[in-house]
């Protein structure tokens, strides 16, 4: 059994990522809560960056570590909460009756996702996960052309954690022999991201666009002071 | 076999071994950009105070030398080290080379024309009593500075210094990380030092600091949108986001400010000029707001906030601050260098023909060439600092709200227009 320094790193993002999520639950003060959030983004745009997806490894952390949770951080300091109070009035049935629909989503939502990852190729190797990730993605997503046979080899002894890049290469310009695209060293996830945003999925794309518009309209409109004269 | 060689052989072996030649490489270039990182900051200080006095004619810190006094209480016998060496060279100690001498302070100490102010800043800063208030929340309040320092040192990974060099191992590239996202690494990194901004102003637990984590919050937020949007222009023109190809792009095609050799001067490269100064504009407007400096200083404006966010910081902790602003700007100069000005370029086809002599060569004027643009940029900075007045606090938001976020998006449709019409 042969570890990669990669698979290394994705055990200790992953756990990263799952003691910061308990711990943006768990902690008292809201500001800690909003910091473990910071570092669990952190930890997945890491885990996304051992995937190759630097990209999107990147949006996560300028979008919601450097954006949204700033504000969020904001919001927070001006309430100047020091300390959540435990509400002590609700009887045990209430608390039961309380709990029950956080619970029973959440399940919903954990089995699902627990069954998802499960049936995912490669997802029992646990000494190995992002190899066969990898593997699995070659053949899954962009893998309708061959994919190099044998998996690159990385400076520390394991296969690379990336989409195959022959594959990204023919995927993104389909004119371009084999020989050519073999020669492709990284992944354009940029360009990839860019032509299936705008082509593939245009009209999820533009709906989404339209949602957000409307979103920013209504904040607008909800902060807007209407002066009376 | 002598030791030499055994060392030598050994050496090579190891270089020869693709993981031991990239580790090596890369924390070797690692302590470079490290030490460039750190003694552009003291060497900012130094040109701002330079450049302050010069600017407001005065002298500034001109006087502080390597006092001689220092190496006589090391044991140093010599008394006077200038009237030995006049002796050793036979000069009379009235000619006027002892006097001009004797002018420049030789007698008494090694002229460093104020360099070593910096460094007795940092000395008295090390020195002082650190002092922390009762009332602050100690754990955010200690994390605070590391995390304004921090994020700029890991931004500077990918900003390339030099082309690359092919030796008999493998090929160096002159950057740390060539990752092919470059700017937006940039961006992500340096706009975490936010948290440190407002951390500090939180923890502190006090009306004024408050006040000057809430200003960063805000000014830093609104301005990355902007900054954000005017490089998409640069990026179309570039269609790459790898920092080592866009500095190559512009080491081919001219700079993007000036686009003076490569493909011709055709019109086209020229109706392109507009777009791309207005982004420069706006660009650079916004490094200014992020990096926190006048006339955008409103965390820290210390005729409405005391000291802003850092009131109720001393010592080190004070010093983490004032160098994780310095850095910022280093960085952000380095960046405004490599997007707008060449990057290491030398320009006019010298790249080529240096590289046509010897790469090393090449490298090494280009990482000169890459340091005296970073120098001039920097001192730019001084210079709008010593010179503009400080905005308002509302003129800032509107001028980052109003102004320049519709003006970004604007240029990117006009740069969308010029090139699908015109390229």
């Amino acid at each position: 059994m042969d570890f990669a320094i990669s698979s290394i790193l994705f055990y200790a993002f992953a756990a990263m990522a799952l003691i910061c999520a308990c711990a943006v639950i768990f902690a008292n003060n809201p500001v800690t809560s909003a910091m473990n959030m910071a570092l669990c983004f952190a930890a997945t745009a890491a885990i996304l960056f051992g995937l190759g997806a630097q990209f999107l490894g990147i949006v996560q952390i300028i979008v919601y570590a450097g954006a949204i949770l700033v504000l969020f951080l904001f919001v927070v300091m001006m309430l100047d909460i020091k300390t959540e109070e435990e509400d002590n009035s609700f009887t045990v049935f209430r608390n039961l009756v309380r709990m029950a629909p956080g619970a029973l989503v959440s399940g919903v939502f954990a089995a699902m996702v627990f069954i998802a990852a499960i049936k995912l190729p490669g997802a029992t190797e646990w000494n190995n996960p992002l190899c066969k990730a990898w593997d699995s993605m070659g053949e899954l997503c962009i893998g309708k052309q061959e994919a190099s046979e044998q998996p690159a080899v990385s400076n520390f002894g394991g296969a690379l954690p990336a989409l195959n890049p022959a594959a990204a290469a023919k995927e993104l310009n389909p004119a371009i022999s084999n020989e050519e695209a073999a020669k492709a060293t990284d992944i354009p996830d940029v360009k990839l991201l860019g032509q299936k945003l705008f082509s593939r999925y245009n009209i999820a794309f533009v709906i989404l666009s339209f949602a957000l518009l409307a979103g920013t309209v209504g904040a607008v409109a909800l902060s807007r002071k209407i002066r009376k004269d | 076999m002598s030791l030499f060689d055994t060392i030598w052989n050994w050496c090579v072996d190891l270089l020869s071994n693709e993981i031991w030649f990239y580790l090596i490489t890369t924390i070797v270039k690692l302590v470079l950009m490290f030490a460039v990182i750190l003694a552009f900051v003291v060497l900012s200080v130094w040109i701002e105070r330079r450049v302050a006095g010069w600017i407001q004619d005065r002298p500034g810190p001109n006087r502080a030398g390597i006092p001689l006094q220092l190496f006589q209480r090391f044991g140093s016998k010599e008394k006077q080290p200038l009237k030995e060496w006049l002796h050793f060279f036979g000069i009379p100690e009235t000619c006027w080379i002892a006097k001009l001498c004797t002018w420049l302070r030789l007698d008494r100490e090694i002229p460093t024309f104020g360099l070593m102010q910096p460094c007795l800043d940092g000395g008295k800063l090390f020195l002082k009593q650190e002092l922390t208030p009762s009332y602050v929340r100690k754990v955010y309040f200690t994390i605070a500075p590391m995390l304004v320092l921090g994020p700029p040192m890991v931004a500077a990974a990918v900003i390339p210094f030099a082309s690359s060099v092919a030796t008999e191992f493998g090929v160096i590239n002159m950057v740390v990380a060539n990752i092919g996202i470059g700017p937006l690494w940039i961006f992500a990194v340096s706009g975490l030092s936010v948290y440190g901004l407002t951390l500090a102003g939180w923890s502190s637990n006090s009306k004024y600091p408050f006040l000057g984590g809430l200003r960063a919050t805000a000014q830093l937020i609104s301005y990355e949108v902007a900054m954000g949007l005017s490089i998409i222009p640069l990026l179309m023109v570039f269609s790459t986001l790898n920092m080592q190809d866009i500095v190559q792009y512009q080491a081919d095609n001219g700079w993007t400010l000036l686009p003076l050799w490569g493909e011709g001067l055709s019109w086209q490269r020229w109706a392109l000029m507009a777009p791309l100064a207005l982004s420069f504009i706006i660009f650079v407007t916004c490094v200014f707001a992020e990096a926190n400096r006048t006339p955008f200083d409103m965390a820290e404006c210390e005729t409405d906030l005391v000291g802003g966010y850092h009131s109720e910081y001393s010592s080190m902790k004070f010093a983490s601050f004032f160098m994780g602003e310095y850095a910022a700007m280093v960085i952000g100069s380095a960046l405004v260098v490599t997007l707008f000005l060449g990057g290491w370029s030398i320009g006019f086809g010298a790249d080529e023909a240096l590289h046509s002599v010897s790469s090393w060569l090449a490298v090494c004027c280009q990482f000169i060439m890459f340091l005296i643009k970073l120098v001039a940029f920097i001192f730019f900075f001084v210079w709008v600092r010593w010179t503009l007045p400080r905005f308002r606090w509302d003129q800032v938001m509107k001028l980052g709200w109003l102004v320049f976020l519709e003006l970004a998006v604007a240029n990117i449709f006009l740069t969308a227009a010029i090139l699908y019409f015109v390229k």
